[in-house]
């Protein structure tokens, strides 16, 4: 078996490409009109969404930047994973009902739709809007880097393939996910997260077992390692230390509430009531699949520390070392597979929310109605933001050679800090204003970009997510206490008493 | 109680930001958040963990409870005043207390750590990075359980589901 390695993992991987690719054509006869390429027609039933949940949930991020935090940090960014439990949970109790339940009444299909009726204002619509076309644009850019820079390695150990270029990869990769984003939409989306959602949960669990069994003493004699050569590196705050750990826990704990990827899902269920058994469920299927994340890193950082293996060249190549020295084919040739599920569930949601806030909110914030033929222009845009998500990672590959992850954090710390006061907490306090939330999300998207793009390092590790995420929330409780009592619309105040 | 939650949440956000002033301001460590390992490249250690803790410890702790404070504030806020009944509180009373015993135990096994050099171990873990892994996670569960078990009681109650419809049903009134 070991000697059709790579033949193996290959195979793996077209395998589940071309279910992905069936999955679409299945959709496509599925997907009537803009609503059913959007939200899905709110059909669907708990399973689907909880596995679409989480499955956009864990990224790319998770399957290589997450890893190679683990190694490079230590305990640090394990407070990603471990706030998960309190980031669903918050998560379900401000959004979950309130959104749907404005997406039915309204006929919202989109977070800015929701923004809009919330607040009764089109400029806060558009600042959504904009701000998740930004945010897709960064995100959507790493996800198809990391795919593109994991299909070069296995490609580059065939024969046939061995100098495969990254533009290659790059247009490779994104063909299968564009295929069937433009041909089912929404639909395509979430029914190839279920089997996203499947593959990374069956990965997680056996590079769980795998892991365990690379040290005699299992995970603790791993532990035992990593404690020995730095102790802080093992304890809760890691090698970053306290501040970024916390940093870690508030934006990923609570701003899993502010991602659009995530929430749209909660639009889409059949019925209201399923939440209550949504939410277990996701939070279940992320677990089993984040299980790789801590295992692989702390097992990669012990085998080096001891001896085991040279050092890594890049922190995010942890977990494709891992599987060349520790997994059988057939366990390489899935975890290959749940990496580009992981990326794709991803940025086929980036793809489906950026795509709708180009074609249907900003023209209706700027001009007051819709594009005509909204499916089809959702087909043409589909493609021409992958195309330039694409060109902007190849940029930023042979500019700046930045950890995928730290690029991961960024896209999901200005989501978190521009999005979740005016949402989550909009949806469950009638004080909030239009001014209020205007000023948060200038604020949040202000800090984030200046700190990252100018190259500032705050003092303590204090991340520039962090900063703008106090930021904003201040200033949406000040500037809507400051300012006069919004007049909420009939209907959006009774859903609010509900 | 219903006006004055969010006034509540405001001096908690107030709090969280003055909290991380005093920590932006006070003098760092040069390992405040890491420094490059001695022998290997690529991978970050933390050293001297007292001395990074000593100026700013007790900030940080506080910050954290701030911040769980916050969740269970915008839990309560996100219920609908009528439901929030005594239970209701208990049971948002016994999460807050979960949460703040697990990043109690995890700091303060950590700073026993940072005294002695030693630590017991549970489940593959030093006890301090134990309740960070299985702590942190189980306290959010408590929050879940809360959700899903008590759904029909805080969260939508059949009543509120008949309420729905009926606004439905009159905003597609409305529009015919």
């Amino acid at each position: 078996m070991e000697a059709y390695r790579h033949e193996i993992i290959l195979g793996t991987i077209i395998l589940y490409m071309s279910l992905c690719v069936l999955i679409g054509l299945w959709s496509m006869g599925r997907t009537r009109n803009a609503s059913d390429f959007f939200i899905a027609g709110r059909t669907l039933g708990p399973i689907v969404v909880s596995l679409a949940l989480f499955a956009s949930t864990l990224s790319g991020f998770g399957f290589v930047g997450g890893p190679g935090l683990v190694y490079s940090i230590g305990v640090s960014s394990f407070w990603m994973v471990v706030i998960s439990a309190t980031a669903f949970g918050l998560g379900f109790f401000l959004v979950s009902k309130r959104i749907r339940m404005i997406a039915e009444l309204r006929g919202c299909m989109t977070i800015p739709d929701v923004i809009a009726a919330r607040y009764g204002s089109e400029l806060a619509r558009l600042l959504v809007a904009v701000t998740i076309v930004l945010g897709v644009l960064g995100y959507l850019a790493t996800q198809i880097l990391a795919m593109s820079v994991v299909m070069q390695a296995i490609l580059a150990d065939t024969e046939m393939f061995a100098d495969i270029s990254l533009l290659s990869c790059v247009v490779l990769s994104s063909t299968v996910l564009v295929f069937y984003c433009v041909t089912g939409g929404v639909i395509a989306s979430v029914y190839t997260d279920v089997l996203q959602g499947l593959v990374m949960m069956v990965a997680g669990f056996l590079i769980l077992i795998t892991a365990m069994q690379t040290f005699d003493g299992g995970l603790r004699e791993a532990s035992e390692i990593v404690l020995a050569d730095d102790g802080e590196s093992m304890m809760p705050f890691g090698a970053a230390g306290i501040i970024t750990s916390l940093g870690w826990f508030f934006i990923f704990g609570i701003g899993l509430a502010g991602q659009p990827h995530i929430v749209t899902k909660m639009m889409m269920n059949k019925n209201l009531a399923d939440n209550r058994s949504i939410l277990p469920l996701s939070l279940l299927g992320y677990v089993v699949a984040a299980l790789l994340w801590i295992s692989i890193g702390l097992v990669m950082r012990a085998v080096v520390v001891s001896g085991g293996a040279e050092p890594l060249t890049l922190p995010d190549d942890a977990a494709a070392t891992f599987l060349a020295l520790f997994a059988s084919p057939l366990l390489a040739g899935i975890v290959f597979a749940a990496l580009f599920a992981a990326i794709m569930s991803t940025s086929d949601a980036f793809l489906n929310i950026g795509t709708a806030a180009i074609i249907h909110d900003i023209p209706r914030a700027v001009r007051g109605r819709p594009v005509e033929n909204e499916l089809l222009w959702a087909r043409v845009v589909t493609v021409i933001l992958a195309v330039v998500a694409a060109g902007f990672a190849l940029f930023s590959y042979y500019r700046d050679a930045t950890l995928v992850a730290l690029l991961g954090a960024f896209g999901w710390s200005t989501f978190a800090a521009s999005l979740f006061p005016v949402l989550a907490i909009g949806l469950n306090w009638k004080r909030a204003t239009t001014a209020g939330a205007v000023a948060a999300v200038s604020s949040a998207l202000a800090i984030n970009f200046i700190v990252q793009l100018a190259g500032i390092t705050l003092p303590w590790g204090i991340t520039g997510g962090l900063a703008a995420f106090v930021t904003s929330l201040v200033l949406f409780f000040g500037v809507s206490y400051a300012t006069p009592l919004p007049r909420l619309a009939r209907d959006i105040d009774r859903v609010m008493e509900i | 109680m219903d006006r004055v939650l969010p006034y509540v949440i405001f001096a908690v956000v107030l709090a969280m930001a003055a909290l991380l002033l005093l920590i932006g301001i006070t003098e760092a460590p040069v390992n405040a958040a890491g420094v490059a390992h001695d022998t290997i490249p690529a991978m970050q250690a933390g050293g001297d963990g007292a001395a990074r803790l000593k100026a700013i410890g007790g900030y940080a702790f506080a910050f954290n409870c701030m911040l769980l404070l916050f969740a269970i504030l915008l839990c309560v806020l996100s219920v609908s005043p009528g439901k929030r009944t005594p239970a209701f509180f208990g049971w948002m009373t016994i999460t807050f207390a979960v949460n703040i015993l697990v990043w109690q135990q995890m700091y303060f096994q950590h700073q026993a750590f940072l005294e002695t050099g030693d630590t017991g171990w549970f489940l593959g873990f030093p006890t301090a990075t134990a309740w960070q892994v299985y702590g942190v996670w189980f306290a959010g569960v408590v929050m879940i359980a809360i959700y899903s078990a008590g759904f029909r009681r805080y969260i939508l109650s059949e009543e509120d589901e008949r309420r729905f419809e009926e606004l439905l049903r009159e905003s597609r009134d409305s529009l015919e």
